[in-house]
């Protein structure tokens, strides 16, 4: 008797001090996911507040300000025309390869998605020049092929590269979209006399339109952001994003590069307020179909027009992409004589004179921050979401700015917040990995939050009923139900850690060089055929990695069905 | 549970890899107590003075040299320097502007110790702003006294001439002459086949505009008036007026000089202009950052490059350049490859003062208001 | 026969779903497909309704053969069990939306659309969304759009099985309410015998993609041709009235 009382006695004590842990590891978990975000992002980003209205003598100012808006108006103007263009262009090209690849069956869907995600991979500047020898005043299809002869260093030029390149996590968005619609309305629609045709215009677009008006804010904000593209081929045009890089290389005005930034804020608060609300009327259009089945069977060719044009707007992009790939990967075989090309194999050879550590290197910082970036960003969607946590808008705004700054200024910020004792951590690699992992944290979040949003919270509930606590119910549940999304959150952070180089250039250290640097040296220099040969080699090991990572998910999403 | 365990695991690993290999590069570097016996060269040329002086520092350099260049190919220079010192050196290529701006943001915590090339208005602007450590030694006495700060703070290393680069081919089916000089870069008929860099960017087109102002006086901005209309655009890269004209997407680029340029003759159909009307230039820098790390081996490299004038050589030959020469008169073996009466005249101090304005004056123009003309 | 279907097959990754059907519907019939789940009822249904396209044998609408004929021009139309209702509508857009295929200006169209919707008694919720209104609602939406193209024959596939108990007792009678008063030809598909043995004119119970029998509730029930049948549907008492529908069941 007494024994019996005595171990349910134990077992309740270590139930409490279960439960006591189990609270405490929530709260620190909560505490290190928040601190994160407000260190490493809020932090440098008032730095570069800071830094806007420092005058020349240490006092307070506006002046940059006002010189910004004197002196750059056609910049901004640029931004905008810039970035209008490229949501809209983006937004068609998407929707095209997303309603192809949805209605494609087995396979022509798996070859749409394998050219898609490898589409993401592209490096940056590499694309941009392989533009320029494509299309260039003596480019290969222009000039060669068609005996044009144009200028293509202008803002339609930007236009086009943004699009090319946005396209692909675009039409990947907007095929998750699609795969969401109610499979039964669109039979029904069918049902009802509807044409494939009626049923794109009357059912299939409707219902994506707040997807679609994420596309072009997701573009939008990109292209504002974006910097390399109109730095290589914009020619006399300068956007603001471009402007703020040649403030930092060129005139190392920090002062002024950081009113250009604030600038690109505004438009990122507006930016996450708006897409916060479209997602929420988006899933509500969308969600909560039990019959989807994946697959659109809605034959494109008997679309009419808008069916047509999707087809031909994927084929264009389709080419397009392979033939900017062709083209990189070619160009770091060629050897051109006076004219003559040649068969080479000298690039290759460069390579080895740089080395495997900073291939090396880079692989293992990417893989650091896909591992503790997916982890980081599906704790931060989960307790965004789905706990009550004071503030939570204030923090998801926070979070969502990386996306909108230019890579450069993110990578200021980081120097002027941490070159001082306590938080001295400039020269380290950490620096480099958190700057890594927060720049792309905006994206994971929000893949994160997207899979959430499909999960029933009864779920979660059931588990806490059960007696989980907290961290059991994040380990046990939420974890494992968000597969699909922690995968594409690998996938994403490895590919971006692997290929942006806009911040890392000024927190990289001399003695740990990164693969990407060592890329956009070279095109930096002129060396465009190292830069191809390099290109080539990290697209290779980011789709190798891929390609594994794919594998092992079939493998293991077999096992699990059986 | 046991999942996250090993994740965890993982995530240690991978970190401990990378601080890992940090710490190997640090541990490999030889015993510094080697450094003195290595240290033969100097003797030969220098004073005794000068090996005096430099004996008590010698046993103090260890460690990392960390250096920002302009470019990669000083690798067997500093191999040289690691021999002899026992400093184990890191490379890291930047152009002056990405230095400059990162110096600025690191509020006095730099995180390279010797800054290794680049345009000397950007060392002068440092220098200004107090980010740079001076560096004393007798041998700078050598160097001709526009090569040299006064107090120390910077040191040329080089020279780098600017020209044209024309494309033979482009021009003959243009059916136009080549431009022979400054002057003839203003004729109607080059009109948007003209590429040079943003001044702001790239030191050596910051020297032509600088150097042509110094040389017309007033009538100069009225010149860049002019050769921006023949303009196509301005290149974000010093690289870029040399890039386009040899893929033969325009005729002329305004670009640096040097043997590597002209190397590009045997592969592509574009010679090489000396305009005959001046050649702007510019001086290279080195110098060391205050507060730096490891300050003492970047101060240690200065004097002993200039110290020896074998070092000096060797860096001539690994650059395939002979600018030496004009910084250091004395010295033999270097011969220039080109006349130096072709030279302009400038007075460099006038480079860091009048950056600023003249870049001032200079941006609107570069923007596409000027190309919808 | 109105509706014939003979001898269809259809298998999925070479497991047959359905084999050898063959049966027939009359003219203002209420057939029931009965059967549990996986048993080949939907993908019957499927086939009739054009979704799937059978690998042998032909289906036979009032004489036509209407075996390869794409559902938008088959007249045939489904009440799915999701409804299948479009969210970004009204509830009258919803209703008039197969009205626009068939030459209906928008007067006319709205006119009728408010006829059908008092029909289902949903005529005061005409502009509401679809989100705004209750399940049970919801259903009515989706029958009324069905039937407003005044289909040769109407398929409904588990359409009561979103509803709660009381609701579904009731949308029930309705149903054959309007069966009865708009004289449609329908087939039904359920796996619950109450439902079936209450609506049906005819009962055809499957499993494993067999017809097992097919009858009157009353044949169905009484004189079970298979011991399977008599499993599945003996758990219950029937009181039956005079015109051999279903009175009253007795649960056990």
């Amino acid at each position: 008797m007494t024994a019996a009382s005595k171990s349910t006695n134990k077992r309740a004590c270590k139930n409490a001090l279960f439960r006591i842990k189990e609270r405490a590891g929530d709260t620190v978990v909560l505490c290190v996911l928040l601190g994160g975000v407000l260190l490493f992002i809020l932090w440098p980003m008032l730095c570069i507040a800071l830094r806007s209205f420092r005058a020349a003598d240490g006092g307070f100012t506006l002046e940059a300000y006002s010189n910004v808006l004197s002196k750059y108006g056609t910049s901004i103007r640029n931004s905008v025309v810039v970035g209008i263009c490229t949501a809209i262009c983006t937004t068609i090209l998407s929707l095209s390869a997303a309603l192809t690849c949805a209605t494609r069956r087995s396979w022509g869907r798996t070859l749409c998605m394998i050219l898609l995600t490898a589409a993401m991979v592209a490096p940056p500047f590499v694309s941009s020049l392989a533009y320029i020898q494509l299309y260039g005043r003596r480019g290969w299809i222009t000039y060669r092929l068609l005996g044009l002869s144009w200028n293509p260093y202008n803002l339609a030029g930007v236009v086009a590269m943004q699009s090319l390149s946005f396209t692909p996590l675009n039409a990947l968005f907007l095929l998750g979209v699609l795969d969401k619609l109610d499979a039964d309305s669109l039979r029904s629609a069918r049902d009802l006399g509807a044409k494939p045709s009626a049923i794109l215009r009357d059912i299939v677009l409707p219902l994506m339109r707040p997807g679609l008006l994420v596309s072009m804010l997701l573009s939008f904000v990109r292209s504002l952001a974006d910097y390399g593209t109109p730095v290589i081929i914009g020619g006399r045009s300068v956007t603001l994003a471009a402007e703020v890089y040649l403030q930092v290389i060129g005139y190392s005005n920090l002062e002024k590069s950081s009113a250009m930034n604030m600038f690109l804020l505004v438009p990122s608060i507006l930016f996450f307020f708006i897409y916060r609300a479209l997602m929420r009327r988006s899933d509500k259009l969308t969600a909560g179909s039990r019959s989807a089945q994946g697959g659109l069977s809605l034959p494109l060719t008997r679309c009419g027009s808008v069916g047509w044009l999707a087809l031909i707007g994927s084929g264009l992009f389709f080419v397009l992409t392979l033939l900017q790939y062709g083209c990189v990967l070619l160009s770091g075989f060629l050897k051109s004589k006076k004219g003559v090309y040649s068969f080479t194999l000298d690039h290759w050879n460069e390579l080895w004179s740089i080395g495997a550590s900073p291939v090396v290197r880079s692989v293992v910082y990417a893989l650091i921050v896909a591992v503790v970036g997916t982890l980081f960003a599906a704790l931060f969607a989960y307790y965004m979401d789905r706990r009550r946590v004071p503030g939570r808008a204030f923090f998801d705004c926070i979070a969502t700015m990386p996306y909108m700054l230019p890579g450069t200024c993110f990578g200021i910020g980081y120097i002027l917040a941490f070159n001082h004792a306590p938080l001295k951590l400039t020269g380290t690699s950490i620096i480099v990995l958190a700057n890594m992992l927060f720049k792309q944290l905006p994206t994971s979040a929000k893949i994160c939050s997207a899979t959430l949003a499909q999960l029933q919270p009864a779920q979660e509930r059931s588990a806490q009923d059960l007696g989980a606590g907290r961290l059991a119910v994040i380990r046990d549940v939420v974890l494992p139900n968000m597969r699909p999304a922690l995968l594409s959150c690998f996938v994403y952070n490895f590919t971006s850690s692997m290929t942006t180089a806009g911040a890392i250039i000024f927190l990289i250290d001399p003695s740990r060089q990164l693969a990407v640097f060592r890329l956009f040296d070279a095109v930096y220099r002129g060396d465009y055929a190292l830069a191809s040969v390099l290109a080539s080699v990290i697209t290779a090991i980011v789709l190798a990695v891929e390609g594994l990572v794919w594998l092992l998910s079939r493998k293991e999403g077999k096992r699990r069905v059986s | 549970m046991k999942k996250i365990t090993a994740l965890l695991l993982v995530l240690v690993m991978a970190l401990g890899l990378s601080v890992g290999c940090a710490q190997q590069e640090v541990n490999t570097q030889p015993d510094p107590t080697e450094a003195p016996a290595a240290t033969e060269a100097p003797v030969a040329e220098a004073t005794p003075e000068v090996v005096a002086s430099a004996e008590p520092e010698k046993p103090e350099l260890s460690g990392t040299m960390k250096v920002v260049a302009t470019g990669d190919v000083y690798g067997p220079l500093f191999e040289e320097f690691t021999k002899d010192t026992g400093v184990t050196v890191e490379v890291l290529s930047m152009s002056s502007g990405e230095v400059l701006s990162k110096l600025r943001a690191e509020g006095g915590t730099p995180s390279a110790d010797l800054w290794f090339g680049g345009g000397i208005d950007a060392f002068m602007s440092a220098a200004d702003d107090g980010l740079l450590e001076p560096v004393v030694f007798d041998a700078a006495n050598d160097l001709a006294p526009e090569f040299r700060n006064a107090d120390g703070y910077w040191y040329s290393k080089g020279i780098t001439i600017v020209g044209f680069l024309v494309n033979d081919g482009l021009l003959e089916e243009l059916k136009l002459d080549k431009p022979a000089s400054w002057d003839d870069l203003t004729k109607e008929e080059y009109k948007g086949e003209i590429v040079m860099s943003n001044p702001a960017v790239s030191g050596t087109n910051y020297a032509v505009v600088n150097a042509l102002l110094q040389a017309k006086g007033d009538a100069g901005w009225d010149y860049f008036e002019k050769l921006n209309e023949n303009i196509a655009y301005y290149g974000r890269r010093g690289s870029d007026p040399k890039n386009k004209v040899t893929a033969d997407e325009f005729a002329i680029g305004i670009t640096y000089v040097d043997p590597s340029i002209e190397k590009l003759t045997e592969d592509y159909n574009v010679s090489v202009i000396y305009p005959s009307d001046g050649i702007p230039w510019v001086s290279e820098g080195v110098a060391a950052f205050k507060n730096a790390e490891n300050v003492e081996a970047a101060k240690a490299f200065i004097e002993w490059l200039f110290s020896n004038d074998d070092h000096l050589r060797q860096l001539a030959s690994v650059e395939n350049k002979t600018g030496v020469k004009i910084i250091k008169p004395s010295i033999e073996g270097v011969e220039l490859t080109y006349d130096a009466s072709i030279l302009m005249d400038e007075d460099l101090s006038l480079f860091g003062k009048q950056r600023e304005e003249i870049l001032a004056r200079f941006e609107p123009m570069m923007g596409d208001k000027a190309a919808q003309e | 026969m109105y509706l014939e279907l003979e001898k269809l097959n259809k298998s999925f990754d070479g497991k047959s779903a359905v084999c050898d059907l063959s049966l027939g519907v009359e003219r203002g019939e209420l057939l029931c497909i009965l059967g549990s789940s996986g048993c080949g009822k939907t993908t019957t249904l499927n086939m009739i309704g054009g979704f799937l396209a059978p690998d042998s044998g032909t289906i036979l609408l009032d004489g036509q053969d209407v075996t390869n004929m794409p559902p938008e021009r088959r007249p045939v139309s489904t009440v799915f069990q999701s409804y299948g209702l479009f969210p970004h509508m009204t509830v009258l857009e919803n209703v008039t939306y197969g009205l626009k295929f068939r030459r209906y200006n928008r007067a006319q169209a709205r006119e009728k659309g408010m006829k059908y919707l008092e029909l289902v008694g949903l005529a005061d919720r005409a502009n509401a969304h679809i989100h705004e209104i209750s399940g049970g609602q919801q259903q009515r939406v989706a029958l009324a759009r069905s039937l407003i193209v005044e289909p040769k024959l109407c398929l409904l596939d588990e359409p009561l099985s979103n509803l709660d108990a009381a609701l579904r007792a009731r949308m029930r009678g309705e149903l054959k309410r309007l069966q009865r008063e708009l004289d449609i030809t329908m087939v039904f598909v359920t796996h619950d015998q109450e439902e079936a043995l209450i609506l049906a004119d005819r009962i055809a119970v499957m499993e494993h993609g067999h017809l097992l029998q097919l009858g009157t509730p009353e044949e169905v029930y009484r004189e079970p041709t298979n011991d399977t049948i008599a499993s599945f549907l003996g758990l219950k008492d029937i009181v039956w009235g005079e015109d051999g529908s279903v009175m009253k069941i007795i649960r056990r």
